[in-house]
């Protein structure tokens, strides 16, 4: 799910960029050091605004000054339970991995509806079944996230399609 | 899962109340029975107001840290429990076998979550690693022997094994030099036509320094072909030691469509290693269907499974650009059979004379092969040397980027062409060499195609590369050897088939089923050791001083193709390895035992290697000459003296005669008959050979040469530079190829072989040698200048003097060093 969250960064800035575009040199950091990292539990999508940019410190013995630098992002977020659209990357015998945006899902064996198959013979190893429905490399997926774990910088999930609704798209 | 009471409980304990029966379902943490223990306590007593110790009883919970159905309980009211004990066996929902980033898979609970009961990490229960391109995935040991018999079974179904490959300088060879695409755009260079097939691709992010930059990729030549083969038998797996964005732009190179490869491809950011590349990451329960190509052992320990194909090094000096993770290359490869005699001259600073460079040139000039070779060499050990101080203290990340920064600044292929360019400017200037560079440019093969366009521009690159066609060969063998063993195997264990149909009996059948399959490593064994079988190698010259032969790269892997190794040349012995540009003991000594041992160069190894089989020796002969120069008839080495003299003495007699008459065969002519009949020989030798860059024989003069000159300058000193002098002068005269007067003088010196006793030191004997030739060389120059002068008297005295003891001819050869340094000396005043 996104939400716009208020968050805070930290920024040391050289001695040598200390001049009067040295806002410009922190908001241009902020961009670079935020926008598409995982916190381990959301992922920072874009920055929307820049709230305030505090006046800065001399940090202790190195030179370097520091900004907090306080502003307002778009980030996402899944929930256990929330249903995501995703695009297949691997297909393994025990099931497939799938990206929904930074965070990589494996949909288990035991996680997919009883009639389909996985066929490792030809170009690309697939997961079908007889009504046509096939997951392959790069097939879009909906699937229902069953658990969620965090560590820092990177999410991983558990996600599951044996239920209505859920499974490949039809593209 | 058996549940168990922990260690940390304070036993002895009473169970007191079952909580739950048999049956009955247990979540997490629930109670399964009440219990007492009892433990001492500090009380204050309000008697005798202080405070005492007791021990008192306690009531505590035992809770489950399974969760499941509980399928027996294992305790009753009242028992006592003394120590970690077994109190029920639950039937867990979820086993966790498979597991995600630490979450499991089937039922989504965070796996890495300890509980303050539990005694074992769920984490635990899933330790394999069965997926290519994640490491993320986890399953248990059951889990994976499941799917592993699974994929066995699909693979015998297809009559497929599997085939892990390696990508650097196994199927493909990568380099980062700029010079390349120049080369590519500039139809007019002379490698033009070898770099216009090599592929490129930008890494973007793939480390600060090589920040996209572009890789060039050259595929070993046939690779679509063996690939379209080998697919058709094998089921391809990728494992390299590059990274998974490099990998997957080769893969985009090489398989497009990805028919060969697949999924399956296993980079260095998931393999869990650096330095070593291990089977049981991509087969964690058995590989017995399982066959490697890789051009390196050492990566595999050598694994049985392992076909090692020798290294394809097309971009010259370049090397395997993600190897830097590697442990370094032992040094044998440092210098590549089929690239024999490079101009060494600018390498190792001495000013060539003019006179001498042009025969060498001459050499070098029909051989177009035969440039790189000791100049990559250098190159690389240099490389290597600096490497290895720094590699100590920095990572090896940085090391690769140093190494992908320097190949993009030094542009090491870009020197080398230079320089190759430079070397044939000289070669040009003399008309001589010229002519001979023409004759003997008929025979050989790529020149023919090559010559016409740029007559005297070489090319550094070279693609003649054959390797993939043998290995495709031996890859298909294996794959036959192997289904055959499969049938009789099968066949065999069809008595038992009826018990097998019982009912009941399922489960077992397939797994005696998987019990009786054939193992790969085995059958490649057997297979590779009837190559070699009943060769005695020694080396000679080959192994750096110091390694112990039988750890050496090149023994381990010539044992596996059933040669022994040994030491000594012994009377087992059939084959020496040898360098073609060193004359050692050894090969001396072999050559004296005539035919019955073979002295080739490691090209012949190689080629066995290569096309599992043993191949002819003859177009990798080299020293055949070796009886016929003037050290002959010099004892050849104390061993040799003590072991092999008297039981062979016969048949040493009877060799001499045979050379004899082999050297009455050869006609006492001029230089230009010689030539001829060498190009003869040549040509004799074109057809039959199977890697162009083999024969030895032309290259071996110009080395003979520097040989020559180093003797005389270790042991006349400050003489040398007069003896050169005379030396280029005579041959200035004469003008006839190294080769000619070689064999001439090869027989001057050999008259007074035989006679010759074995007395004084071995730095005697060499000393004889060098003054020996040098006398055949300047018989006929004024014998008033220095060593020569001594050398001549050394050579007119037939023997007899040699025969006496050693210490008189030290004596007399100061004498005659000190006459002609003072002879010199008075000549300087006069001048």
């Amino acid at each position: 799910m996104f939400f716009v969250k208020t968050l805070e960064h930290r920024i040391d800035l050289h001695p040598s960029f200390f001049s009067a575009s040295a806002p410009d040199f922190i908001k241009e950091k902020l961009y670079q050091d935020v926008e598409g990292t995982n916190t381990g539990t959301f992922m920072i999508i874009a920055v929307l605004q820049i709230d305030d940019i505090s006046e800065p410190k001399i940090a202790p013995g190195t030179g370097f000054a520091q900004y907090n630098v306080g502003y307002r992002a778009m980030v996402w977020r899944p929930f256990r339970g929330e249903v995501v659209d995703g695009k297949v990357t691997n297909v393994v015998n025990n099931g497939f991995f799938a990206d929904v945006g930074g965070l990589a899902v494996f949909v288990s064996k035991t996680m997919l509806p009883p009639s389909m198959k996985h066929n490792a013979e030809g170009s690309t190893p697939s997961w079908s079944e007889a009504d046509g429905m096939i997951i392959e490399r790069d097939s879009q997926v909906r699937l229902r996230i069953k658990g969620i774990r965090g560590e820092l910088g990177q999410m991983y999930a558990i996600g599951s399609i044996r239920e209505d609704y859920l499974g490949a798209l039809l593209q | 899962m058996r549940l168990n009471t922990p260690d940390s409980l304070l036993y002895p304990i009473t169970v007191t109340k079952l909580l739950r029966q048999p049956g009955d379902d247990i979540e997490q943490d629930a109670p399964l029975f009440t219990y007492e223990y009892k433990s001492s306590v500090t009380e204050y007593d309000e008697d005798t107001r202080e405070d005492v110790e007791r021990i008192r009883s306690f009531y505590a919970d035992f809770e489950s840290e399974l969760e499941g159905s509980i399928t027996s309980l294992n305790v009753q009211k009242g028992q006592v429990l003394n120590r970690r004990t077994f109190v029920a066996e639950i039937e867990e929902a979820c086993k966790h076998e498979i597991q995600f980033g630490g979450l499991c898979t089937n039922c989504g609970k965070d796996m890495t979550t300890m509980q303050y009961n539990s005694t074992s990490k769920n984490t635990d229960r899933a330790t394999v690693n069965t997926v290519h391109g994640h490491t993320q995935l986890l399953v248990s040991q059951a889990e994976a022997s499941k799917a592993d018999e699974e994929g066995k079974r699909r693979l015998l179904d297809t009559k497929k094994l599997s085939l892990v490959v390696d990508l650097d300088q196994t199927i493909i060879h990568a380099t980062v030099e700029p010079t390349v695409g120049e080369w590519q755009n500039d139809p007019s260079n002379p490698n033009y036509d070898a770099v216009k097939d090599v592929r490129k691709f930008q890494l973007i992010d793939d480390g600060p320094v090589a920040k996209g930059c572009w890789y060039y990729i050259k595929l070993r030549p046939g690779l679509q072909r063996f690939l379209e083969l080998i697919s058709g038998c094998y089921e391809l797996h990728i494992y390299t030691m590059g990274t998974r964005a490099y990998a997957d732009n080769i893969v985009k190179i090489i398989d497009p469509d990805r028919k060969f490869f697949g999924q399956r491809i296993l980079s260095r950011d998931e393999s869990g290693s650096m330095t070593a590349k291990n089977l049981k990451r991509l087969f964690p329960v058995d590989t017995k269907m399982v066959v490697i190509i890789d051009d390196r052992g050492d990566v595999w320990q050598w694994s049985p499974n392992l076909v090692k194909v020798s290294p394809y090094d097309f971009f010259v000096g370049i090397g395997d650009i993600n190897s830097s993770f590697l442990p370094k290359r032992p040094e044998l490869e440092a210098k590549p059979p089929k690239l024999a005699s490079a101009d060494p001259t600018p390498a190792d600073g001495s000013k060539p004379t003019p006179q001498e460079a042009a025969p060498k040139a001459a050499g070098d000039a029909p051989a177009s092969t035969a440039t790189n070779g000791d100049l990559s060499a250098v190159d690389r050990l240099v490389t290597m040397a600096g490497k290895q101080d720094e590699g100590s203290m920095k990572e090896k990340i940085e090391e690769q980027d140093e190494q992908i920064t320097e190949q993009l600044e030094n542009r090491p292929l870009l020197q080398k062409q230079k320089f190759l360019d430079a070397a044939e400017e000289e070669a040009k200037a003399s008309p001589a060499v010229e002519a001979a560079v023409e004759l003997l440019a008929e025979d050989g093969q790529e020149k023919d195609q090559e010559l016409p366009h740029h007559k005297y521009r070489q090319n550094l690159l070279q693609d003649d590369d054959t390797e993939l066609e043998y290995l495709a060969q031996s890859l298909g063998n294996i794959h036959q050897a192997y289904f055959d063993e499969y049938q009789r195997a099968k066949s065999g264990a069809k008595g038992g088939r009826i018990a097998e149909l019982r009912p009941g009996h399922g489960k077992k059948r397939s797994v005696d089923e998987f019990e009786h399959i054939p193992d790969a490593a085995v059958i490649m064994a057997s297979m590779k050791a009837r190559v070699l079988q009943g060769v005695n190698l020694v080396f000679s010259g080959v192994v750096p001083l110091g390694v112990d032969i039988h750890s050496h790269d090149i023994a381990i892997w010539a044992k596996s193709f059933g040669a022994s190794v040994s030491e000594n040349i012994s009377k087992r012995t059939t084959h020496v390895i040898a360098s073609p540009d060193r004359r050692t003991a050894k090969v001396r000594q072999a050559a004296k035992k005539g035919g019955r041992i073979a002295i080739v160069t490691q090209g012949w190894l190689f080629a066995c290697f290569t096309q599992w089989r043993k191949v002819s020796e003859h177009p990798f002969r080299i020293h055949s000459d070796a009886p016929l120069n003037g050290t002959a008839g010099l004892p050849d080495s104390f061993e040799g003296r003590d072991e092999g003299q008297l039981s062979s003495s016969d048949e040493e007699a009877a060799l001499t005669e045979d050379e004899r008459e082999t050297r009455s065969n050869t006609p006492h002519s001029n230089g230009r008959l010689r030539l001829d009949t060498e190009a003869e020989e040549l040509e004799k030798f074109a057809p039959s050979m199977e890697r162009a860059d083999s024969s030895p024989t032309e290259q071996e003069s110009p080395d003979y040469w520097e040989d020559i000159k180093d003797e005389l300058n270790d042991f006349l000193g400050s003489d040398a530079e007069d003896d050169s002098d005379s030396e280029s002068a005579k041959s200035e005269g004469l003008k006839t190829p190294p080769s000619a007067r070689k064999r001439k003088r090869g027989e001057v010196g050999g008259e007074g072989e035989e006679e010759e006793e074995v007395e004084g030191s071995k730095l005697q004997k060499r000393k004889k040698e060098a003054l020996g030739r040098n006398s055949s060389l300047t018989q006929m120059v004024v014998p008033a200048e220095g060593g020569s002068m001594a050398a001549a008297a050394e050579a007119t005295d037939p023997g007899g003097g040699g025969g006496g003891v050693g210490e008189d001819e030290g004596d007399d050869d100061l004498e005659a060093m000190l006459a002609a340094e003072m002879s010199r000396e008075s000549d300087g005043e006069g001048a």
